[in-house]
């Protein structure tokens, strides 16, 4: 059995969304401020986060931007605003997806599986220990771990299922599709999250962000990972 | 008929201006030339023939003088012709007896009654002027002078004042097209600007110190346009704060629902009814509010990169739950397509979900130069839908209930407006061997 934060000020949004989604069999821990939603998260760490962007106090960029300080939990926002600005300001300040409201609680429910499915594939840890080197960035794929000058670097788990999938094939470009469909499981998908989540990946392995060495873009065809 | 342009008509208006003027300007100086001219001329006859009829007088002094002789002595040039009336008989120079009939009987009468006199005559088709004066012994001394020389005169300055009336009114008309081409000038830049903010470029201005003179003109249309932008974002704040508004609701009632929807088993039959409907509205409520923001969002430019559009198709078709073989690729189509992937991406779904739910169900995405077209197993459209059938809320008999009866009514005004939005256009054909077919055209870029 997961569990499920959510964080939604909205009462009857919250009220209804928790019924559904413990219907669908997650626990969930459903609170109305970000700073109340940190602070479970503190105390019983959920599997996944969902969380709304307009909130009272804090609002949703900030609990997810402190969030990501110790957490590499799943993070979805739920918004209701649905303009480029705000979803990109979400993805960059931490979060793994999004969904726009009205979201039916099946798809939610799909997001969910996806996000927890990488998540479990970076927890498998076993014996045969892989190492896959690209000049000095190490990532071992069993253990969830990459080095950047043999220093451990703090990913999230939705980064790690990304750099991953481009590590499997070093030196081929992968669409920004084909990326959409292997990590996140969307068949018709936004690119934003791709390339969202490959500038994260760039300010955590990259010496030079402007010039990227590892993580390259190669234009009107997608992204690859060489060393 | 189309009215004359404007420039046309000014220059038009300049040329009969011109002409006009010129033709007065001539028509009084041609008359006032030939008769300056002619009084000239008659003057100098007039003092010739007194001065030959002075020789003749003295010489027709006693005797009986042989008159011929006499006019032969005169000294007169080849444009002169005279001609003595004495005691009934004509003399001239020549034995011709028939010299008199040039002389006009009026004049004739005249002079016999002892007055010297003038009249403009034609003879053999020249112009000529007869003097007539009276000598002594009741003759009468003719000279007919001839104004041929005169005549040829005034018909060059003729052809030349005509030329000249003519050059005038066609510079009249050339200044009116290069006038009108200075002034229409500003016109121009309003016309271009105008056209720019119908693309959506609302940022389009005139410069108001270009042209001092359509300051007015200027200063009104840089406030229509201030408040046409100012109006087009109030309606898009609009249309996102109503949809924010509905979709909070909309998020209650969906999750709500699910919850119920889950419980039918326990339910009585008709409350299990009853959750199924609101179920099934809630649904299409969902749709309908993500289809509004689509059609209010519309107008906004679209954002065109490559995109490989085969692949594109076989995702529509997966994400449909259909089979992605149901691709055709006419030999020959380019391999990236460079167009807004995300509205071509809905605008292919919302075709195929059309034939899945008025055509029993696409039977093939072929995909051409330029061209995208659904092929459905359906029975057509028939012929008084088809005007209407992009319109929004236009909605077909549903063939097939699946997935909670009717569409949104929305889906075909939103594959038109994204074809418009890339310059292209749908239409609908008549697949051979029955059904439909619907063609989305994308010109290049």
């Amino acid at each position: 059995m997961s569990a499920v934060l959510l964080i939604e000020d909205d009462d009857r949004i919250r009220l209804s969304l928790a019924m559904a989604l413990e219907d669908e069999g997650y626990v969930t821990h459903a609170v109305a401020t970000a700073e109340e939603g940190l602070e479970l998260q503190r105390r019983q760490p959920a599997d996944a986060v969902l969380v709304d962007l307009m909130l009272p106090g804090m609002d949703g960029f900030e609990c997810i931007r402190q969030l990501r300080r110790t957490d590499d939990v799943p993070v979805i926002v739920v918004s209701a605003r649905d303009d480029t600005h705000d979803i990109v300001a979400g993805l960059e300040a931490g979060a793994d997806d999004y969904v726009v409201k009205p979201v039916a609680v099946k798809e939610l429910a799909a997001r969910l599986r996806a996000l927890r499915r990488r998540g479990r594939a970076a927890a498998q840890a076993g014996p045969a220990m892989t190492v896959l080197t690209f000049g000095d960035l190490e990532i071992r794929p069993e253990a969830g771990e990459v080095r950047l000058h043999g220093e451990p670097v703090a990913v999230t788990r939705t980064e790690f299922r990304l750099l991953c999938e481009l590590a499997e094939h070093p030196g081929q470009v992968l669409s920004r599709q084909q990326l959409l469909s292997r990590v996140w499981e969307y068949e018709i998908g936004d690119e934003r999250l791709v390339d969202v989540h490959v500038g994260r990946l760039r300010h955590k392995i990259e010496d030079n962000t402007g010039r990227p060495r590892h993580l390259v873009t190669v234009r009107g065809l997608g992204y690859k990972l060489q060393p | 008929m189309r009215r004359a342009g404007l420039r046309t008509r000014v220059s038009a208006a300049f040329a009969i201006g011109a002409l006009a003027l010129s033709a007065c300007v001539t028509f009084v100086s041609y008359e006032l030339i030939s008769n300056t001219l002619f009084r000239e001329r008659e003057r100098a006859a007039v003092r010739a023939t007194y001065f030959d009829a002075t020789v003749i007088n003295s010489g027709l002094t006693g005797g009986e003088p042989e008159v011929r002789e006499l006019l032969q002595a005169l000294d007169i040039g080849a444009d002169r012709y005279v001609l003595l009336y004495r005691s009934g008989q004509w003399y001239s120079r020549s034995a011709d007896e028939a010299a008199g009939s040039a002389v006009p009987v009026k004049l004739q009468e005249m002079a016999a009654s002892g007055e010297a006199g003038a009249q403009r005559i034609r003879r053999d088709n020249e112009a000529a002027l007869v003097v007539a004066v009276p000598v002594q012994g009741q003759a009468v001394f003719y000279e007919i002078v001839s104004l041929r020389e005169l005549e040829r005169t005034l018909q060059l300055l003729a052809l030349v004042l005509t030329a000249v009336a003519i050059m005038v009114s066609a510079g009249g008309a050339a200044v009116g097209w290069y006038v009108t081409r200075h002034a229409l000038r500003p016109l121009a830049a309003v016309a271009e600007a105008a056209s720019g903010i119908a693309d959506g470029d609302l940022d389009t201005r005139l410069d108001p110190d270009a042209e001092p003179e359509l300051g007015r003109l200027t200063a009104s249309f840089n406030h229509m346009a201030d408040e046409l932008s100012r109006r087009l974002k109030r309606d898009r704040r609009f249309a996102a704060d109503v949809s924010h508004e509905l979709r909070s609701p909309l998020q209650t009632l969906a999750a709500a629902v699910s919850v119920l929807n889950r419980r039918r088993d326990t339910l009585d039959e008709r409350s299990a009814a009853a959750v199924g409907l609101i179920a099934d509205e809630v649904a299409r409520f969902q749709a309908l509010v993500d289809d509004l923001l689509e059609l209010a969002r519309s107008d906004k430019p679209v954002q065109r990169e490559p995109a490989d559009i085969g692949l594109l198709a076989g995702r529509v078709l997966r994400s449909r739950g259909l089979p992605a073989d149901l691709v055709e690729i006419v030999p020959g189509t380019p391999v990236d397509w460079t167009v807004d992937r995300r509205r071509v991406e809905q605008a292919l779904g919302n075709l195929l979900d059309n034939a899945v739910r008025y055509g029993g169900g696409p039977v093939a995405v072929r995909i051409g130069k330029g061209f995208l077209e659904v092929d459905d197993d359906g029975p057509g459209v028939p012929a008084d839908a088809r005007s209407t059938i992009f319109d929004r809320f236009v909605r077909g008999p549903a063939a097939n209930a699946r997935g909670g009866g009717d569409g949104t009514g929305l889906g075909l005004a939103i594959v038109a407006e994204h074809a418009a939005a890339h310059g292209g256009k749908v239409v609908l054909l008549d697949r051979p061997g029955g059904g439909a077919r619907f063609r989305i055209e994308l010109p290049d870029e």
